[in-house]
């Protein structure tokens, strides 16, 4: 009997559910595209250390899961709310009927099952669907090769959904449960009779209090420009608080501000509806500017999330070039020889190589990198200061850098007796670092060692001597090799290119030496040796774009849709108590087409509002944003212009659906 | 006149254009407002009706100006003309001193009369009324009736009234009664007095009585 009345109450108020429908199944859906990706590997040819990759990211995106379960709950408890709402009248019959609270609370429970369901397997099939697609998206990030294709789908995602979104279910089941027992009968019939008295502000107050609100977003702006935001410090903290409370007052105070600018110019406030649509906003805007404040904070978070996540990819990619400039690299603190001791252990690392060179970092007491860079004190980048002056600078053998640039296939250079010359890789990653040592090559300072200058050789080198992933040399000196003669060795590095296929060579060396590693874990007197091939600093490099990107869009996506959903509800909701207002606008004469764009220009303004001041929010974000990561040389303009698209149709399919809701609410009787 | 379910309402609807007519035609003005489109409609609506509800329909949003110059606004009239149309119009029904209140700071006279002015500032050959005094107090009413006598005579404003009130009734010049969506009687005043009017709509409605007269 209830499951009956539930299912043609469905049926009956399906239209006015699709927002709450297409919410919950988006919701689903994204939910299990993102915890699906490890299930994507099926697809793909993939190195062990792209697995464990994909293992860290569905590790990582669990935990992001139930942070994102909380949103999403917290949405739909919200927006089931906004429906009970709207029914207010109807459960007042029940009741009037004599049905008990708890019988109405199990036809609501009986709905939002029916509901539940219902959105689960379309979310599910959809997100199966599209989930086919990311693949394709995944190995792109990984810059792997694909197999031919495969359907993909994710038991273990398939079921985590369903238990997730069940869990949510039965929380939105206690909450209407919950809030039906609060309701009384009174309050329900009259529902519809709600009187609500608009809430007028002083002008002058609201004035004032919209100054104060462009201050706040000013001096917050300001401080952000200047300050940047590379340090989490208190004023980090005054900015955001700043930002927040400004976009607070200006919401509280832009619409009566707005009316009355407006207002002064009779003309343009008298003409056609356009007083009739001021007011409507004013009137709204009072009593939800909290709401509006907190999206567009939601979607200035949004706007900052998903162009991170889209430009982590052309900020990481651009490293991998110059760390990883032969197959495999071994490392090794002192003196130690790495082919030998492998060779011990009964590992012959050479007859996985085509060409190698196996040198030494040496450096001398009390020479430190302040030897460089005292020189141009002023140029020194800011970060991390004191690691450029005080550590150590280490000095290269010719021959050995010689060696090295013949196997990257370079030219080798050559160096005068009193000529030495700067090396730095990261140099090449660092814009600020490359000129502060391209100052001091073309200002000719001398290099002092023990007493004696040296010339500097009048190029940069920047030529990595290992593949890794973890660090670059900021500074060294190639130096002859006579100099290092009784230096002391910091390092012994091994690199070496692998012989042909050298891909599959590489994937090969990586497998045998996970075996090797684990055959010999915790034997006595054990010498550590890190190693790494360029396949394998390739999948770190895109597994971490992978991981930002995947989190980033992931959260911006949520995010988007809950502002995106509450707002349209919100509006749809209101929708019904406008209906009155709209009805004495057809009585009095108002033709059908002024009456649909005044309902048009209202939602639209309610909807561009957050999204307005986000964006400003953004410009200035980003900016900074991009001040900081600028040394990957990140193009954020196509991120931008992507994660405009992004918010465009998610957003705007919000508002077409709000927009025709509303419609067939205001003008159902017609 | 008539009792509930006689078919006043769905009259003052096919009038005012808000139903449509199944079958005959509607002329005012010389117009059939039965074979108007939409947008003539609209049109029509604008500048031939105005209209007066119980429950006022004042916009709860926009003050008391607000809501006597919309109309005026639709239509597109130039905002000075239009301004001083509505202080005249205040003047004329005595609302000048509240034109900047909202609506819930107003009782229910100072509403309606609000609502009188909306419905006749556009100078329509009709005015739409459906009780509207059955939310008011006696005084209120009896102000109000005044106000509407006074527009009839004075502007040659034309008031097609619904009512359930025989009091509310003696202030009209012509009385139909509607039973079973059928003309049953009409009387006119003429020249007899309010109190002699009102005796002779008692007489009628006791002859019509209620609806309980011919049911035996």
């Amino acid at each position: 009997m209830y499951f009956k009345l539930s299912l043609k109450n469905i049926k009956k108020s399906f239209r006015d559910y699709a927002i709450y429908f297409l919410t919950l199944c988006f919701s689903v859906s994204i939910f299990y595209i993102f915890n699906s990706i490890e299930a994507q590997k099926a697809m793909m040819v993939i190195s062990s250390s792209v697995n464990v990759f994909l293992q860290t990211i569905s590790q990582v995106m669990n935990i992001i899961s139930v942070f994102v379960s909380f949103i999403l709950a917290f949405l739909i408890i919200y927006a089931n709310r906004f429906l009970i709402r709207r029914r207010k009248k109807e459960l007042g019959i029940y009741m009037t009927l004599g049905m008990e609270k708890g019988k109405m609370a199990k036809l609501l429970v009986c709905e939002t099952f029916l509901i539940g369901i219902l959105s689960l397997g379309a979310g599910l099939l959809f997100g199966v669907f599209i989930s086919q697609g990311l693949s394709v998206v995944t190995a792109k990030l990984f810059e792997v090769d694909m197999t031919g294709y495969q359907f993909i789908f994710s038991p273990s995602a398939f079921i985590k959904t369903i238990l997730y979104f069940g869990i949510i279910f039965v929380v939105v089941m206690v909450f209407s449960t919950f809030s039906i027992s609060q309701y009384k009968l009174i309050d329900l019939i009259q529902a519809d009779r709600k009187n609500e008295k608009p809430s007028i502000k002083n002008p002058v107050v609201t004035v004032i209090l919209f100054i104060l609100s462009l201050v706040c977003l000013g001096v917050a702006y300001g401080m952000v420009l200047k300050n940047g935001i590379a340090i989490f410090d208190h004023r980090l903290v005054i900015e955001m608080v700043l930002g927040a409370v400004g976009t607070f007052l200006f919401f509280a105070s832009l619409s009566g501000f707005f009316l009355k600018v407006i207002q002064s110019n009779k003309k343009r406030y008298l003409k056609g509806l356009n007083m009739f649509i001021l007011r409507q906003i004013n009137s709204r805007i009072n009593t939800a500017h909290l709401s509006i404040s907190f999206i567009c904070l939601m979607l200035f978070c949004t706007i900052g999330i998903l162009s991170t996540g889209l430009g982590a990819n052309t900020a990481l990619s651009s490293g991998s070039r110059f760390s990883a400039p032969y197959d495999a690299s071994f490392y090794v603190p002192g003196q130690v020889s790495i082919i030998d001791t492998f060779k011990e252990y009964g590992f012959d690392i050479l007859s996985y190589a085509d060409g190698y060179a196996e040198f030494s970092l040496y450096q001398q007491e009390n020479v430190t990198k302040g030897l460089i860079f005292d020189k141009v004190k002023d140029m020194i980048p800011q970060e991390n200061r004191a690691r450029l002056e005080n550590t150590p600078i280490a000095f290269i053998r010719l021959s050995d850098y010689n060696k090295l640039l013949v196997l990257q296939g370079e030219e080798a250079i050559s160096l005068k007796d009193n000529q030495v010359a700067l090396f730095s890789d990261y140099a090449e990653l660092a814009q600020d670092l490359k000129d502060c040592l391209e100052t001091f090559i073309n200002k000719k300072y001398p290099v002092t060692l023990a007493g004696v200058d040296y010339e500097v050789y009048p190029k940069l080198q920047t030529k990595g001597v290992y593949t890794t992933s973890s660090s670059d040399i900021i500074v060294a000196l190639v130096v002859p090799d006579w100099m290092t003669e009784g230096s002391e060795v910091q390092s012994t590095i091994l690199s070496l290119n692998c012989t042909s296929p050298r891909k599959t060579m590489q994937y090969k060396l990586e497998d045998d030496l996970y075996a090797f590693q684990e055959k010999y874990e915790g034997v006595k007197d054990e010498i550590l040796i890190k190693g790494a091939t360029s396949e394998m600093v390739k999948s770190i490099m895109a597994g971490t774009k992978a991981i930002v990107a995947f989190v980033c869009i992931y959260l911006g996506l949520i995010f988007l849709l809950a502002s995106a959903a509450v707002l349209a509800l919100q509006q749809i909701s209101e929708a019904a108590d406008n209906r009155k207002r709209y009805e004495v606008l057809q009585k009095l004469g108002a033709e059908d087409k002024l009456i649909n764009s005044a309902l048009f220009k209202q939602i639209a303004i309610y909807f561009i509002l957050p999204l307005a001041l986000a964006a400003v929010h953004s410009v200035v974000g980003i900016k900074v944003a991009n001040d900081v990561i600028a040394v990957g040389g990140l193009n954020a303009l196509g991120n931008i212009v992507i994660t405009a698209i992004l918010i465009t149709l998610v957003y705007g399919s919000y508002f077409m659906a709000t927009y025709f809701s509303s419609k067939r609410i205001l003008l159902r009787g017609k | 006149m008539g009792a509930s379910g006689s078919g006043k309402t769905t009259l003052l609807n096919c009038i005012s254009t808000i139903d449509r007519v199944t079958a005959g035609h509607i002329y005012i003005r010389g117009k059939d407002i039965t074979a108007l489109k939409s947008r003539q409609l609209a049109k029509f609506r604008r500048e031939e009706l105005g209209f007066l509800f119980q429950d006022y329909n004042l916009l709860d949003t926009l003050t008391a100006f607000e809501n006597i110059i919309l109309p005026l606004s639709i239509s597109g009239v130039d905002h000075r003309k239009a301004e001083e149309m509505v202080h005249q119009v205040a003047q004329q029904l005595q609302i000048t001193d509240i034109l900047s209140k909202y609506p819930y700071e107003m009782s229910g006279g100072q509403r309606q009369r609000t609502a009188a002015a909306r419905a006749i500032i556009t100078n329509p050959a009709m005015i739409l009324a459906d009780e509207p005094t059955g939310a008011l107090d006696s005084k209120s009413a009896r102000a109000l009736l005044e106000n509407l006598e006074n527009l009839n005579k004075n502007l040659g404003a034309t008031i097609l009234m619904v009512t359930h009130d025989a009091f509310t009734a003696s202030y009209c010049s012509r009385i139909l009664f509607i039973k079973d969506g059928k003309l049953f009687n009409e009387i006119i005043r003429g020249t007899q007095s309010r109190k002699e009017f009102f005796n002779k709509v008692i007489d009628v409605i006791t002859v019509l009585g209620g609806d309980t007269a011919n049911v035996f």
